[in-house]
C-alpha cells in the first residue's frame, strides 16, 4: 500500500537493529576486553562460536522475534527438512467474516507444494511433491499480526483493499507452537487503516494505555483505550474496538478497517 | 416456497435483502433428510431503521393462545392520556452504544392454562398520545416472530409466508437490545423488553398487536431513564416457574431481578460494589422495591443469560470468559469455568438441564456438564465466533439400536462466519484424551495443572481455569451451512423448522425433513401439541430420571 503501515513497521524494526549493532560494534572495539552484553542465548553459544559471527540479540529481538520452522515433507521419500525462520510479524490472508484465529489456523495448516512448486528434495535428488507446515516453534513476546487486506486482483490489473470483516479478540491463544503451553496473548494495539482503496487514505491507531509499576498485574478495569488521529486523542470504550473489524458486505461506507494487531504475551498462569 | 436466488443480479446495496442471497443455497442436507428454506422474515424493504447496525439483532418466539372470554383489554376511549407516572409510552431516551450480542430464546413454554388477559395494564392504561387507535377485533392467537433492528422491535407472523412484519415499535432515540416471552403471564404482561439505556419495560403482547401505532403501548416501565443502572441491557429472561418475576443483564456486570407486581415506590438503591471481581448480592432496602436484588456477577459485561427449564439453576457468560451457574433462590454459585480464551456470548441448557452450551471468542462451541462441572468437549468448526448455541428439543436419534446410557443430543449453533453448524453429542463416545507427557517443553509446567482436568473432582462453588487445548475432547459438526451473508446472532429450533438470524436483522426459517409445504399454516397446533408434550416432561435437573429423546 502506498505509505504502507506494515512496510514502515518492518523498515523501522530492521533499522532500530541496523543502529543497535552499530553501536554494539563500536562499543566493542572501545573494549575489547569485555565483550558486550549478550543477552538470549546464552554465554556457551557465545563462547563456542567466538564473539564474531554471532549475531548480537538487540531488544527488538527480544521483544518481537518469534521462530517459525519451514517444515517440508518429501512425499516419495518422506524426508522432512526443517529450516528454522525468524520473524518479526506474521503476514496473514484473511477471508471474509472469519476471525485472527481462524486465519491464524489457515496460516499453520499443512499446504501441498506441486505442480510449479515443487520442492527439490535432496536425498531423492529431484524436484517432489511436498508437504509444507508452518507451526510456531518459539511464540515471540510481543506477536504483531499483520493483515493482508491489499491484494492484486488479475480482473482489475491492479491492487485492491479487502474490507473483509476479520474479527480479533482481546485475548488470544497460539495453540498450534510447538511449546508446551498454549501462549497467551492480550491486544494493546491496532492499526487502522481509513479508505477505501490501497492507494490513498489515512492511517489511526489505538492503543491500551496501562498503569505502569505496581499496578501493572492488576485489574484491567484500569486500563482504556486510546484513539490516535493525527494530532487528536480520544479516550474510547473498549466495546469501539470492534467497530474496525470490517465489512460483512462488500459495499460499506465503513471505511476504517484493523490492519495491523499488537499482541502482549501474558505471564504463563496470570488470570486476565 | 420462497426462491431465494431469483435475484442474482440484483441491487448490490449492503441493505438489499437481494444481495443478503446471493450465492447461498436454500437447502442443507443432514443423515435425517434436507432442511428447505421455508421462508424469510426481515424488516421491511427499503425502510431502514434508525441507528440499523448499532445493535444486534436477537430473536423471541412468542405463542399468544386463545383471548379469554372476559378480555380484558379496555375499548380504545379509555387509553386518552393518562398521567401515569410508570407507565408510558416509548420515551424519548438518551445515549447510542453498541448492542448486545447475546440470544435469549424464550419460546412459549406453557401449560394450558388459558389466562391471556390483563386487567392490570388495562386499568392502569397507557399513554400513547390521541393517535392511537385499537383494533379491537383483532385477539392476536397465534405465533409470533420478535426481532430487534436499529430502534425498532418487530413483530412478525411467524405462520405467514408474508416477508414484512405485521407491527412496527419505535423506540426514538433509544434502541431495544433484548426481549423474552411468557405465554403464561398472569396479567396479560408477558412480553419483556431491554434497552441499551438500562430502561426495562413489560408490555402485552397483544395489546402491541390490538393497536395500529408505532409506539409501545400499555408498559409498564423500570429502571426509568436508567435511574439504578443506566448501561445497556444485555440479556433479559423470565424466571420459569416464578410467575411474574424476572432478571435483567447489564454491560456493567450487574444482573437485577424484578417482580411486575411491585410498583416501585420504595428505596431502590444499592450499595456502591466494592470489588469489582467479587461476586455479591444485595437486596432493596424496601419489600416494595422494584429491582428487589442486584446481583454483581462479573467485571465487564454479562453477555447472556439462561435459566434451566425448572427455574432453579441460571447461567451466565459475559466478557471475562467465564461460564457461572447459579442456584438461583439460593443465590450460590455452582460452578463454572473459563473460556479457551476471549469472552464468552451465548448459552443455553439442555432440556434436561445436564448440559449447557456456551460459544465465543475462540471459535469453539463448548459443552458443561453439570454432573461433572467441567467442560466436557468443545467443537470445532467455526471460522469465526460463535454468536449463538441451542439444544434441539425437537429431535430424537433416528434408530434404537442403542437403547441405554448412550443419550444423543442434537444441538446447533451459530456464528460470525454466517454458518448454521449442527452437532449430535452422545457422550459415550466421547474420548478423554489420554495424559501425555509433555513433549519436549517443560515438565514442570505441564504435570500439574494440565492434566487435572479430567482426574480431580471439582468442588462446587468453584471456577475452572481455561483448560489446556489437548485436554478437551473435540467434536466435529454433522452438518456446516453458510445460511445468510452477514454475520449470524440468533439461533432457535420450533417442532418443524429451524431458525437463523443475522446480525442485520434478517431471519430465515428452515424446514425440517420430512415436513410438507403446507404444514406451516399449520404450525400452531404443532406448537401447541408440542408444548404439552414438553409439560409432562419431568424435566428437573435434580431428578435426572428423564433422558432427553431416548429413542422411540
Ligand atoms: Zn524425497
Amino acid at each position: 500500500m502506498h505509505q504502507d503501515a506494515h512496510e514502515f513497521l518492518n523498515y523501522l524494526l530492521n533499522e532500530l537493529v541496523d543502529i543497535l549493532e552499530k553501536e554494539s560494534q563500536a562499543a566493542k572495539s572501545d573494549h575489547e576486553t569485555s565483550p558486550p552484553e549478550k543477552i538470549a542465548n546464552g554465554p556457551k553459544i557465545a563462547l563456542a562460536n567466538g564473539a564474531q559471527k554471532e549475531p548480537l540479540v538487540t531488544w527488538v529481538h527480544k521483544n518481537f522475534q518469534g521462530i517459525l520452522p519451514n517444515e517440508t515433507r518429501c512425499v516419495r521419500c518422506e524426508t522432512v527438512t526443517a529450516r528454522d525462520e525468524t520473524f518479526f510479524d506474521l503476514s496473514l490472508d484473511i477471508e471474509q467474516n472469519s476471525s485472527i484465529t481462524s486465519c491464524l489456523k489457515n496460516f499453520s495448516s499443512t499446504e501441498t507444494l506441486n505442480a510449479e512448486d515443487k520442492l527439490f528434495c535432496d536425498k531423492c535428488c529431484s524436484l517432489q511433491e511436498a508437504q509444507k507446515r508452518m507451526k510456531i516453534k518459539k511464540p515471540p513476546h510481543i506477536l504483531v499480526i499483520h493483515l493482508k487486506r491489499c491484494k492484486y486482483t488479475e480482473q482489475l490489473g491492479r491492487y485492491k483493499k479487502l474490507s473483509y470483516r476479520v474479527v480479533f479478540p482481546l485475548v488470544l491463544k497460539l495453540s498450534n507452537t510447538v511449546e508446551d503451553a498454549d501462549a497467551e496473548y492480550s491486544l494493546f494495539s491496532v492499526v487502522v487503516h481509513v479508505g477505501s482503496g490501497p492507494n490513498h487514505g489515512h492511517y489511526v491507531s489505538l492503543v491500551k494505555s496501562h498503569n505502569h509499576g505496581h499496578y501493572v498485574s492488576l485489574v484491567k478495569s484500569h486500563n482504556h483505550w486510546l484513539f490516535f488521529d493525527d494530532e487528536n486523542v480520544e479516550m474510547i470504550d473498549e466495546s469501539a474496538v470492534q467497530t474496525f473489524f470490517g465489512s460483512a458486505q462488500e459495499y460499506s461506507s465503513n471505511t476504517d478497517h484493523g490492519y495491523i494487531l499488537f499482541y502482549e504475551r501474558l505471564a504463563a498462569g496470570s488470570t486476565s | 416456497m420462497i426462491n431465494n436466488n431469483n435475484n442474482i443480479n440484483g441491487s448490490m446495496s449492503p441493505s438489499s435483502t437481494n444481495a443478503q442471497s446471493q450465492g447461498l443455497k436454500t437447502y442443507f442436507k443432514t443423515p435425517e433428510g434436507r432442511y428447505k428454506l421455508h421462508c424469510e422474515k426481515t424488516h421491511p424493504a427499503g425502510l431502514l431503521p434508525f441507528a440499523h447496525g448499532k445493535s444486534i439483532t436477537q430473536i423471541t418466539l412468542a405463542h399468544l393462545k386463545d383471548k379469554p372470554a372476559q378480555a380484558a383489554l379496555p375499548p380504545s376511549s379509555s387509553y386518552s392520556a393518562s398521567s401515569g407516572v410508570r407507565f408510558v409510552a416509548a420515551k424519548i431516551l438518551g445515549g447510542g452504544g453498541n448492542g448486545g450480542r447475546a440470544l435469549s430464546f424464550v419460546g412459549g413454554n406453557g401449560t394450558s392454562k388459558a389466562n391471556g388477559g390483563t386487567s392490570r395494564s388495562g386499568s392502569l392504561g397507557g399513554l400513547n398520545g390521541s393517535n392511537s387507535m385499537v383494533n379491537s377485533n383483532f385477539d392476536g392467537k397465534g405465533t409470533y416472530l420478535i426481532f430487534n433492528v436499529g430502534d425498532t422491535l418487530y413483530i412478525s407472523d411467524f405462520n405467514s409466508q408474508d416477508k414484512d412484519p405485521i407491527k412496527s415499535i419505535h423506540f426514538s432515540i433509544s434502541n431495544p437490545i433484548c426481549h423474552a416471552f411468557d405465554s403464561e403471564a398472569k396479567d396479560g404482561h408477558d412480553l419483556l423488553i431491554g434497552l441499551n439505556t438500562g430502561d426495562v419495560y413489560s408490555v402485552s403482547l397483544r395489546q402491541q398487536l390490538q393497536d395500529v401505532g408505532k409506539k409501545l403501548v400499555g408498559a409498564h416501565h423500570y429502571n426509568k431513564d436508567g435511574s439504578i443502572n443506566n448501561s445497556r441491557c444485555t440479556s433479559i429472561s423470565w424466571i420459569p416457574e416464578h410467575d411474574g418475576a424476572f432478571v435483567v443483564a447489564h454491560a456493567d456486570g450487574n444482573l437485577y431481578g424484578y417482580e411486575k407486581c411491585k410498583d416501585g415506590t420504595g428505596d431502590s438503591s444499592f450499595p456502591v460494589i466494592k470489588d469489582q471481581t467479587q461476586f455479591t448480592v444485595a437486596h432493596a432496602k424496601s419489600s416494595k422495591s422494584n429491582p428487589t436484588a442486584r446481583w454483581h456477577i462479573c467485571q465487564g459485561s454479562i453477555n447472556s443469560i439462561a435459566f434451566s427449564t425448572d427455574g432453579k439453576y441460571l447461567a451466565t457468560v459475559g466478557r471475562d470468559g467465564y461460564l457461572r451457574v447459579f442456584d438461583y433462590s439460593n443465590e450460590q454459585l455452582i460452578c463454572g469455568g473459563k473460556s479457551y480464551y476471549g469472552a464468552l456470548l451465548c448459552c443455553a441448557w439442555s432440556a434436561d438441564g445436564k448440559y449447557i452450551l456456551t460459544g465465543g471468542e475462540d471459535d469453539l462451541v463448548q459443552v458443561w456438564s453439570m454432573e461433572d462441572r467441567k467442560v466436557v468437549a468443545w467443537g470445532e468448526g467455526h471460522n469465526s465466533w460463535v454468536s449463538g448455541v441451542a439444544f434441539d428439543p425437537y429431535w430424537s436419534p433416528p434408530s434404537s439400536e442403542d437403547v441405554g446410557e448412550n443419550v444423543v443430543y442434537r444441538f446447533g449453533s451459530v456464528g460470525q462466519d454466517t454458518q448454521l453448524l449442527l452437532w449430535d453429542l452422545a457422550m459415550d463416545e466421547i474420548v478423554v484424551p489420554l495424559r501425555r507427557c509433555p513433549p519436549g517443553g517443560s515438565p514442570t509446567f505441564s504435570n500439574g495443572s494440565q492434566s487435572a482436568h479430567w482426574d480431580s473432582v471439582i468442588p462446587v462453588g468453584t471456577l475452572q481455569p481455561a483448560p489446556s487445548m489437548r485436554d478437551v475432547p473435540k467434536l466435529s459438526p454433522l452438518v456446516a451451512h453458510r445460511v445468510h451473508s452477514e454475520p449470524l446472532s440468533g439461533l432457535s429450533f420450533t417442532q418443524e423448522s429451524v431458525l437463523t438470524a443475522c446480525q442485520e436483522g434478517h431471519v430465515k426459517f428452515w424446514m425440517r425433513p420430512g415436513q410438507s409445504e403446507s404444514q406451516p399454516s399449520n404450525s400452531d397446533a404443532l406448537l401447541s401439541s408440542s408444548l404439552k408434550e414438553k409439560t409432562l416432561l419431568p424435566g428437573r435437573v435434580g431428578g435426572s430420571s428423564y433422558k432427553l429423546s431416548n429413542s422411540s
